[in-house]
């Protein structure tokens, strides 16, 4: 018996002794960096000619939106950087400028992105805007409560011959965040 | 990020191979074999198992990670290890997952029928598994940037676990001296559960047809839980656990059975289906869904179309048509879960000398069947067979094939050696003793023994050990 338990003991010391572990550092978790880039439209606008046409002064159209998006603190707390990539397409007979604005809860102005359209036949204009180290501030996005859209043009109402004519405006917005 | 590291280390500690025991199958000299085969047969007259000592068992696995491939102390950047590793490596069938089952009552006794063993007791068992949702972990990673007509699989999100109170009570009766059956009673008192399986939809970004972008959202997607809501906001831990653990919880039934089959005088069949059974979760059942499919191509102004409304918040707008569209949703309402159901399977050949005919004689478990019975047959010192073990998993049934050899060293000293092959490894080499020193049963088990040269290699660890007082039949 007293043999039989020697070898019960000399098992489990066996175990506890080959059981042996490759020098491991378990703090590393906290050098994981985790920054995922999200990708999503942000706002489409369209103005036809017809109504261009139909205001009498050159500044046609201004309109505050609110835009909460950026302000949400999941998104301000951890976006790092991005860019917002702006696609504009004028078929109208006009020249036309643009400018939009983002402001922060104050109505104050963080930034002003312009943009001057050719009358058609012309290009769409696309332009990234980058912000964070190597762009504008990111306090700017981290801090926009509301875009404000403004588009002018010289005082003429003729009208293009293209197919629905009207100025329109595409942007989508690329941020990444550190969880 | 601490939170997120200490994620995903519980997600690795939490997370469980397939509860196989491979080892304590058919063990008939361990009284805890019982619980694996209700029909194993056993000389004991009675055993009582020391409480929290006795039929402790516990393992951690996944079948594709190891603790060393991140944590590793190699100066290699753990970003570079976890993309390598982990995110470009897993897949969405590659599980996670742990189990622990505490013993802490367990009592077998014979009545005036010698053919017929009782047994009653309890246990507490803790599982979880988790399945690597490989799609939602590039989003949460990488995200969905420049990723136009990739999509990301809500599917791919399965997991599940519960802690549970087990009560039991069963009898074996010996049919004949070829075959003996039992059948074990179950009633689960549920503390804690959650699942998230058989979920579907889908995130993806396509060109829009008026932006640049599409983002559609598809989703069907679940989260139950009960008991969590009752401990988070209880006042004592402590009295919510012994409340839900002592049938104040969720409560399910469930049954055990089992058989041995001689053969012949050398050759046994044996086998068992255990945790048949449901529980149904009432009792603070909390559920979780999103269900629906939206499009976005962000705010949307056609100046013409909407000129007497340019004033509207269409941020907002924007946001009630999604959340219309995809709601989120609570209910209280109760749901069943399925325990996870296991089968045992073996066939044993028994040879070399009779124990029993040993010199002086045997005054303990040399013999197998029920006690008292003198047509008992003899036990040999040697047997070897084979097993197979299966279990329902969330994504479908999981199997395990053993080779085995045990040693009987006279009679105080058995020795069980296992070869197993599952979907953890192909190199599980598992060794149990078990020592009779008087009434006093004692038993250590431990599997993947290769992993234990570098236990932070392995891919698998499991261990069990219990304390039993044991009164033979034979001895009276």
């Amino acid at each position: 018996m007293k043999r039989h338990c020697f070898y019960f003991f000399v098992f489990l010391l066996s175990v506890s002794f080959i059981s042996c572990s490759e020098e491991t550092n378990f703090n590393q978790i906290d050098e994981l960096e985790i920054r995922p880039s999200f990708e999503t439209s942000i706002f489409y606008v369209k103005v036809q000619e017809l109504l261009i046409n139909r205001v009498s002064g050159a500044n046609f159209f201004t309109q505050d939106f609110n835009f909460d998006a950026f302000e949400q603190p999941l998104f301000s707390e951890r976006v790092i950087e991005g860019a917002i990539t702006y696609e504009l397409e004028n078929t109208t007979s006009k020249q036309i400028e643009i400018s939009i604005d983002f402001l922060d809860n104050a109505d104050g102005i963080l930034y002003t992105e312009s943009f001057s359209l050719s009358p058609a036949p012309s290009a769409t204009l696309s332009r990234i805007v980058a912000f964070g180290a190597t762009g504008e501030n990111i306090d700017i996005i981290r801090n926009t409560s509301k875009i404000r859209l403004s588009a002018s043009t010289t005082i003429n109402d003729s009208t293009s011959s293209l197919p629905d004519p009207s100025v329109v405006l595409k942007s989508s917005a690329q941020f990444t965040l550190e969880l | 990020m601490r939170r997120i590291g200490s994620f995903l280390l519980l997600l690795w500690c939490l997370c469980a191979s397939g509860q196989n025991k491979p080892v304590l199958y058919d063990f008939n000299e361990i009284p805890q074999s019982l619980l694996l085969n209700p029909g194993t047969e056993t000389n004991v007259k009675w055993f009582a198992s020391v409480p929290f000592l006795s039929g402790v068992y516990g393992n951690i696995g996944s079948n594709q990670f190891v603790m060393n491939d991140i944590f590793a102390n190699d100066g290699i950047d753990v970003n570079l290890k976890f993309r390598d590793r982990v995110l470009n490596t897993l897949q969405p069938n590659d599980e996670f997952s742990g189990a622990i089952q505490l013993e802490y009552f367990n009592l077998g006794f014979t009545i005036s029928n010698p053919n017929l063993f009782l047994s009653i007791g309890g246990y507490l068992e803790i599982d979880a598994i988790t399945y690597w949702p490989q799609d939602v972990a590039f989003l949460v990673f990488d995200g969905n940037a420049n990723q136009l007509n990739r999509r990301y699989n809500l599917s791919d999100l399965n997991s599940s676990g519960s802690i549970v109170n087990v009560m039991h009570a069963g009898g074996r009766l010996r049919v004949n001296n070829n075959l003996t059956v039992g059948a074990r009673g179950k009633i689960y008192s549920g503390i804690l559960d959650y699942r998230s399986i058989g979920n579907r939809g889908y995130l993806v970004n396509t060109v829009g047809d008026n932006n640049r972008i599409a983002t559609t959202l598809n989703a069907d997607v679940r989260l139950r839980t009960s008991g969590i809501e009752a401990l988070r906001t209880t006042d004592s831990y402590r009295k919510e656990l012994i409340k839900r653990a002592a049938f104040g919880g969720d409560l399910g039934i469930g049954i055990d059975l089992g058989f041995t089959y001689h053969l012949s005088s050398q050759t046994t069949v044996t086998g068992s289906i255990l945790d048949l059974g449901f529980i149904y979760h009432a009792n603070d059942a909390k559920s979780y869904t999103l269900n629906g499919n939206a499009t976005v191509e962000g705010i949307q102004i056609d100046v013409l179309q909407q000129l007497s409304d340019l004033n509207t918040d269409f941020w907002q707008d924007l946001v009630d048509d999604v959340e219309a569209a995809i709601p989120f949703e609570t209910s209280t309402k109760g749901y069943f879960s399925m325990r996870q159901t296991k089968i045992y399977g073996s066939l044993r050949h028994d040879f070399g000398e009779s124990v029993d005919r040993k010199k002086g004689g045997l005054d303990c478990n040399c013999r197998v069947g029920p006690a008292r019975i003198k047509e008992a047959r003899a036990k040999y010192k040697n047997a070897v067979g084979g097993q197979l073990f299966l279990i329902n998993r969330p994504k479908g049934p999981q199997a395990a094939v053993t080779g085995f050899y045990t040693r009987r060293l006279g009679n105080a000293l058995a020795v069980k050696t296992t070869y197993t092959i599952d979907k953890f490894n192909f190199t599980n080499i598992g060794l149990g003793l078990n020592l009779q020193a008087g009434p006093i049963n004692l038993y250590a088990i431990a599997e993947n023994l290769l992993g234990y040269q570098n236990i932070s290699a392995s891919k698998y660890a499991s261990f069990q050990f219990g304390l039993n007082l044991v009164s033979w039949g034979n001895r009276k």
